[in-house]
């Protein structure tokens, strides 16, 4: 069972084509991840799986039916672009925003509660919203997409501006959700937190599907040829051996990834004779090297 | 409908609550009010005595110019007093009313106009006539005054100098003093329309009428502006976005327009029951009177006009919202609809004297300014039943246009952000299916 499924879905603003014959399903109870670089149609693409804008040719069908409005009751969006009503009151916000998703006032302020609780935001229900930090807006805007119990939950940039305690605090909410067997759309340029929590991406450049399938599998098609160094010494020589096919330097540390035909243990000796290496490991591509050099390939 | 509820009730509830909505109330009637009848009742209420010199040839003559002066002051105070109330005061208990102090001259010499000339400019005395025989012979006679450009002074004294010199014609052919006084007794003329009605005090009614309008023409201003502010609020705090993944933009707009409308009415509500409240009271100086001015047509016009005006207004102000970026582009974007409504404001003094002309009559049915002009020549009785019937048909087949265009124009404009859209781009958003 899909929770949402993408047929051959194309949408053109004017004669610039925003998405281009994008097809994925996300399947039900898993974590997916849209990911491309700016202006990929990541947001189009979200706008039409809800239903604000709709796609000028391809099928969308979510909870397995055509788009209809009913079933946004069982949807939460958090938008990247993102805000709330300034001068209004916390609790009172998040009842307004639950009723428009489908609750009754009661209910709404009961879960709204809770949630805040949960968040350890409740010192702030009376507050405005413009008294808040932006930390805690976020995590109003985080119980806004919440509160109505949806079983689609499309998060746009979920983490950004949020500081590492709260990023892990809203971290176990979501895989507490997703153990529930709630689905999760993440939409973001933080490789680091795709690569923890998604089970399967779908990479977009310039609109079209450039990368998609399990996560796993990905990387292992690309497979350990991925080396981490840390050593003490020179090592430029690095980006001009023949062993090395891409290099990557962090600064502490350098990735490189090794040249087709390439033997580790050759590169481990020839770091070795120049410089004192304290670690070397063998390793799948980080999903961001993935992404670089998908994205790179297409637009060169 | 359901969204569309929840919206209106959220921005009704959030504005009734501010202090802007209690200042408002009570400052619109408060300003309009006061700058309308303030100056009337400064008027009445005494003003300021002048001082005048008369120079004449004789002292006769310069007395019987001086009666004249006074009498008609005196006139003038008793009509501006029936103006405001009708209640029958016995004289001595008026407030004590203009009157020209008169010192009366009979010096015609070049010096002694150059010496009076010197006081007026020294403010010694407010003005003096020069009535020499020489000069009312010629029947010019001049009047040294600083307010060069006070026509109702210029204008009582020529009344009163003509006056005199007519009595005295009248006197010296042998008239006897009670005939000379029949000839001069002034004929009152009332307004009659033609089905016999009178239509009460003109001048009160006129203000009266103007007092409203430009309460209305605020009330639909005020909150249609309001309409366009919120939309422009949600879409620079992106509210807007997390509205949209429940809400469709139509609800969007509706709600909005709903609910800032209900806000008006209210305040309209609030103003008609506290007018109701003084009519009713001893409070008002002749109920009987007030009743004649304001009938129930007015009285129920306000709030069906204020809606007619209010829907078409902020209809065009919330496309306006969600095609700009920022409040300084809806500055100048929201001349394009502010100037339209601001027309009849303009026009108002005109329809005031003229309510049954062309002009007036167009005013009234062209949906930009009729709901307001409409309003006007109702408050004037001037409007026949048929033409009230053709103004509201064709303002609401125009608020209807109005609402499918801008929706449109929201639906597409609060997806934008960035560069101004221009003319044709807007164009190209109302023809999007």
């Amino acid at each position: 069972m899909n929770t949402i499924e993408l047929n051959k879905v194309r949408k053109t603003y004017d004669h610039f084509v925003a998405v281009d014959d994008l097809t994925f399903n996300i399947e039900a109870g898993s974590v997916f991840g849209l990911l491309g670089p700016n202006g990929a149609g990541k947001t189009s693409s979200i706008r039409m799986m809800i239903g604000i804008t709709a796609p000028d040719s391809g099928e969308i069908r979510l909870f397995g039916k055509p788009f209809e409005r009913k079933s946004l009751e069982k949807v939460g969006y958090l938008p990247e672009e993102r805000g709330l009503y300034k001068k209004m009151k916390v609790i009172d916000q998040l009842i307004f925003l639950g009723q428009l998703h489908g609750l009754d006032a009661g209910p709404a302020r009961q879960k709204a509660a809770a949630w805040c609780e949960r968040l350890e935001i409740s010192d702030w229900l009376q507050k405005k919203v413009e008294e808040l930090s932006k930390g805690m807006q976020q995590k109003i805007q985080f119980i806004a997409t919440l509160m109505h119990d949806p079983d689609f939950i499309v998060m746009d940039e979920p983490f950004s501006g949020l500081d590492p305690v709260n990023v892990v605090l809203l971290k176990d909410v979501l895989l507490e959700l997703k153990a529930k067997g709630k689905t999760i759309l993440f939409s973001t340029h933080q490789m680091d937190t795709v690569e923890k929590l998604c089970d399967s991406i779908c990479l977009i450049d310039h609109g079209k599907s450039v990368l998609q399938g399990d996560l796993k599998q990905i990387k292992a098609r690309y497979g350990k040829n991925n080396v981490q160094i840390e050593y003490e010494g020179d090592g430029n020589f690095l980006q001009q051996s023949k062993l090395v096919g891409a290099y990557n330097n962090y600064g502490n540390y350098v990735e490189v990834r090794l040249a087709a035909g390439a033997d580790s243990q050759e590169l481990l000796r020839a770091v070795a004779e120049r410089s004192r290496v304290s670690k070397f490991e063998l390793m799948e591509p980080s999903l961001e090297e993935i992404f670089i050099e998908t994205v790179g390939k297409t637009n060169a | 409908m359901r969204n569309l509820w929840i919206i209106a009730r959220r921005e009704y509830l959030e504005r009734i609550r501010t202090k802007a909505f209690i200042i408002t109330t009570i400052l619109i009637p408060a300003l309009m009010g006061g700058s309308l009848f303030v100056p009337m009742l400064l008027l009445s209420g005494g003003g300021s005595s002048k001082h005048l010199v008369l120079v004449a040839s004789d002292r006769h003559m310069a007395e019987v110019i001086s009666q004249q002066l006074n009498r008609l002051k005196e006139e003038e105070n008793e009509q501006n007093a029936a103006l405001l109330s009708q209640r029958e005061v016995p004289k001595r208990e008026m407030p004590r009313a203009a009157r020209f102090q008169i010192d009366i001259d009979t010096d015609t010499s070049a010096e002694q106009r150059q010496a009076l000339a010197e006081k007026v400019k020294n403010k010694k005395i407010d003005g003096a006539i020069w009535a020499t025989a020489d000069a009312l012979t010629a029947r010019k006679v001049a009047y040294i005054t600083r307010d060069t450009s006070s026509l109702s002074d210029q204008m009582e004294v020529a009344s009163a100098v003509s006056h005199a010199v007519q009595l005295e014609l009248l006197r010296s052919k042998g008239l006897s003093e009670a005939d000379i006084q029949a000839s001069q007794k002034r004929v009152e003329v009332t307004a009659e329309n033609p089905t016999g009605a009178k239509n009460g005090n003109p001048v009160l009614n006129l203000l009266a009428m103007i007092f409203l309008v430009i309460v209305l023409f605020m009330s639909v201003l005020l909150y249609g502006v309001q309409v366009m502010q919120a939309v422009l609020e949600e879409k620079s705090s992106r509210v807007m976005e997390v509205m949209l993944s429940t809400a469709q933009p139509k609800e969007l707009m509706a709600g909005k327009i709903v609910g800032v409308g209900a806000v008006g009415l209210t305040q309209v509500a609030i103003w008609i029951a506290a007018g109701a409240a003084f009519s009713f009271s001893s409070l008002a100086a002749n109920s009987a009177q007030l009743k004649d001015l304001i009938s129930w047509k007015v009285v129920l016009g306000f709030p069906l006009f204020y809606l007619l005006g209010y829907v078409f207004y902020s209809a065009l102000y919330a496309a306006i919202g969600a095609m700009c970026n920022s409040q300084q582009e809806a500055q100048q974007v929201q001349q394009l609809v502010t100037i339209p409504l601001m027309i009849p404001a303009f026009l108002i003094s005109y329809v005031a004297q003229n309510p049954g002309a062309p002009l007036s009559v167009a005013a009234s049915m062209i949906p930009l300014t009729s709901p307001l002009i409409m309003y006007a020549r109702i408050a004037l009785n001037s409007a026949a039943p048929w033409e009230i019937a053709i103004s509201l048909v064709l303002q609401l087949v125009a608020i209807y246009v109005v609402i499918l265009l801008s929706a449109k124009i929201y639906r597409v404009g609060i997806l934008m952000y960035g560069k101004k859209p221009t003319l044709p781009e807007i164009m190209k958003w109302i023809k999007y299916a």
